[in-house]
């Protein structure tokens, strides 16, 4: 075919028009997602307006109970509370320990970045589950951590297993990964240039640092917050196993309700709970962003 | 502009300085005084040094050895931000997430300057270099000679020392760049800043500065006046890099050069073998057959053959084989005259005191 029978052919073909283009590719995943997201999460949010039975059982009646039950104890509130400052907590520890590792490696080069970049993302390939049998192995009473301090004389060694303690320390590190990998994504804006031209300027080093790094990297630090807070929110294992069920927090209460005590439609009031909380932090995210730019 | 030089040591002093990359010297042995008001170039190849020597003085590389000092104070170990200088770069380097007003009050702001005053000083700056108006526009919604201007601002404002431009203009096009080169020059010499303008743009540091050091390989080759470097250059690197040369190689004894069978002259004494270079435009042309006017000037002759001719408006370009080598001739167009044709038998003609002669070290 020629040039000429090409360019006349095309227009015969009737184009697929933008909009029928972006069903046809979004069609998918808005399938799947449907199947596998909205539509159990809007039957977890039936759930919540059923009423509990003992033993597991299901009422057939529809009830606010479980939602002016949960809103007015003071003990679910707690819970909600902790659970919030705790993550925002950690979110603000993983912060802090990834930002310099992040910041180093963003400033690396060559196979050295590709290394440390491997080293980072490696945790990822170990299930949390068993980190955090890592974590008991150097928190315990008789672990690491504590040998360590008896061996320089410390008579009873600190606590850090079974209590806060160890499930913030825990979170941080699993976290870390996912926070190092969101704020390199965001340190796009940073460039050496500019650090000069500040230093030039007469910033030393640690103005430099306030006033141009840390504006310059504020989508990679919201981002990486925003992670960070989700999953250390939902997170329900290492709490659960560090925390050696005296911290209570709202994803292990769900578990709790859900697989022990059989109240279904409580676990499911929390459940949306939560859900409310990523929608809110959704929201101040995007706030943040708009903010930035 | 004076070409006298001077020995005192300038408000600018560079001794011995030196930048070592392990066994690579990138800057070696720079020496050089820089007046008070004066407009400096580092002129030179890429990786010739220039740019390293202008990190060095601005402090953001440390030096291996010598000393820089500063209106009479030894900065050699002084972090940046306490030399007082000012830098423009090449990329600008904005600060994006500030605006312009912003971006311009920052040195005032490092300075302690109260902020009523650090503004009414940046605003004055902005004026300055004509971008009232755009004080609350944040960088990327500028043009790149625009974000150059607040670049500019941006370093003036602080009334530094020294002024260091990091080839401030090679991001613009022609047109923009002939415009910031003329605006550049002028605020420089109003606020009468001692300023160095690293360029590999030979036009620009000619047409800008009042004196050109030339660099090469690390090292400096000459400084002088740009009439100086173009007229007297002190080696076949400066002849050739600053403006253009025919070169040709021969066998010098006295001022008598052996090319091809053909001699030339040149002033002065040489021996062994050395590069002769003649500018384009200093050599006359005519064909061989019309009668040479006596020369009122000791003149260097050789015959040739003309194998290309280019016409380019208000150039005429020839190219021809002489000495076994191709030479370039331009001459200015004129109304009326042809060019002479391809193939045609020349003589060319140049002074003896436009000969440049460098002997070949070996």
């Amino acid at each position: 075919m020629t040039a000429a029978a090409i360019m006349t052919a095309v227009p015969e073909k009737r184009p697929i028009s933008a909009g029928a283009l972006a069903t046809l590719l979004l069609g998918p995943i808005a399938i799947v997602n449907g199947v596998a997201f909205v539509l159990p999460v809007f039957n977890l949010l039936m759930l919540s307006f059923r009423e509990a039975l003992s033993g597991g059982g299901l009422g057939e009646a529809f009830t606010l109970e479980n939602w002016t039950g949960t809103v007015t104890d003071s003990y679910y509130l707690e819970l909600i509370g902790q659970s919030i400052s705790t993550s925002l907590f950690i979110t603000f520890l993983t912060l802090i320990c990834s930002y310099p590792i992040a910041l180093y490696l963003h400033r690396s080069q060559g196979a050295w970045r590709t290394f440390l970049l491997v080293l980072v993302i490696s945790p990822l390939l170990t299930s949390a589950v068993v980190r955090t049998y890592g974590w008991i192995a150097i928190l315990a009473d008789d672990g690491l951590i504590n040998s360590i301090l008896m061996y320089f004389g410390s008579e009873n060694g600190i606590r850090l297993l079974f209590n806060k303690t160890g499930v913030v320390i825990g979170l941080t590190e699993i976290l870390m990964p996912y926070m190092i990998l969101a704020l390199l994504a965001g340190f796009g804006r940073l460039d050496h240039r500019i650090e000069e031209a500040a230093e030039t300027l007469g910033a030393p080093p640690w103005k430099v640092f306030w006033r141009i790094i840390v504006p310059l990297t504020m989508p990679g630090i919201a981002l990486g917050c925003l992670l960070s807070f989700v999953l250390a929110i939902s997170s329900f294992i290492t709490p659960k196993l560090l925390g050696g069920g005296r911290v209570f927090l709202l994803a292990t209460e769900i578990y709790d309700q859900a697989i022990v005590t059989l109240n279904w439609p409580l676990a499911a009031t929390l459940s949306m709970i939560i859900l409310v909380v990523f929608g809110a932090a959704l929201v101040f995210y995007s706030r943040l962003l708009r903010a930035i730019s | 502009m004076s070409t006298t030089r001077q020995n005192l040591p300038g408000h600018l002093s560079i001794r011995g300085l030196t930048k070592r990359y392990e066994a690579m010297a990138a800057v070696d042995n720079l020496n050089l005084d820089v007046a008070k008001g004066e407009l400096i170039a580092f002129l030179g190849p890429s990786g010739c040094g220039k740019s390293t020597s202008l990190r060095m003085i601005a402090g953001l590389v440390p030096a291996s050895s010598g000393t820089i000092s500063i209106g009479g104070r030894d900065v050699t170990k002084t972090p940046p931000y306490k030399r007082d200088i000012g830098l423009v770069f090449q990329s600008y380097a904005l600060f994006p997430h500030m605006t312009v007003l912003k971006n311009v009050m920052f040195g005032l702001e490092m300075r302690r300057v109260p902020t009523a005053d650090a503004e009414r000083r940046a605003r004055e700056a902005i004026a300055l270099v004509r971008l009232e108006g755009k004080e609350e526009r944040r960088p990327a919604q500028l043009s790149g000679g625009q974000q150059q201007r607040v670049a500019l601002a941006r370093a003036l404002v602080i009334e530094p020392s020294i002024l260091l431009f990091d080839e401030p203009l090679s991001n613009l096009d022609a047109k923009l760049r002939d415009e910031m080169r003329a605006e550049i020059r002028d605020i420089q010499k109003r606020l009468g800043i001692t300023s160095i303008f690293v360029t590999h743009d030979q036009v620009e540091a000619l047409s800008m500065c009042d004196k050109v050091a030339v660099l090469n390989g690390g090292r400096l080759e000459q400084l002088g006046t740009p009439q100086e470097l173009y007229e007297q250059p002190a080696t076949a690197f400066v002849a050739s890099f600053v403006g253009r040369t025919n070169r040709l190689r021969g066998k010098a004894e006295g001022d008598r050069i052996d090319v091809a069978g053909m001699t030339i002259r040149a002033p002065g004494r040489h021996a062994g073998t050395v590069d002769i270079m003649i500018r384009p435009h200093r050599m006359a042309m005519r064909p061989i057959l019309e009668k040479a006017a006596a020369d009122v000037e000791p003149t260097n002759r050789i015959r040739g053959t003309i194998r290309h001719v280019y016409y380019s408006g208000d150039i005429l370009q020839y190219e021809i084989e002489a000495a076994q080598q191709i030479m370039t001739v331009e001459q200015a167009t004129a109304s009326g005259g042809a060019p002479l044709a391809e193939g045609s038998d020349v003589e060319l003609a140049w002074r003896v005191s436009d000969t440049l002669a460098f002997e070949v070290r070996q």
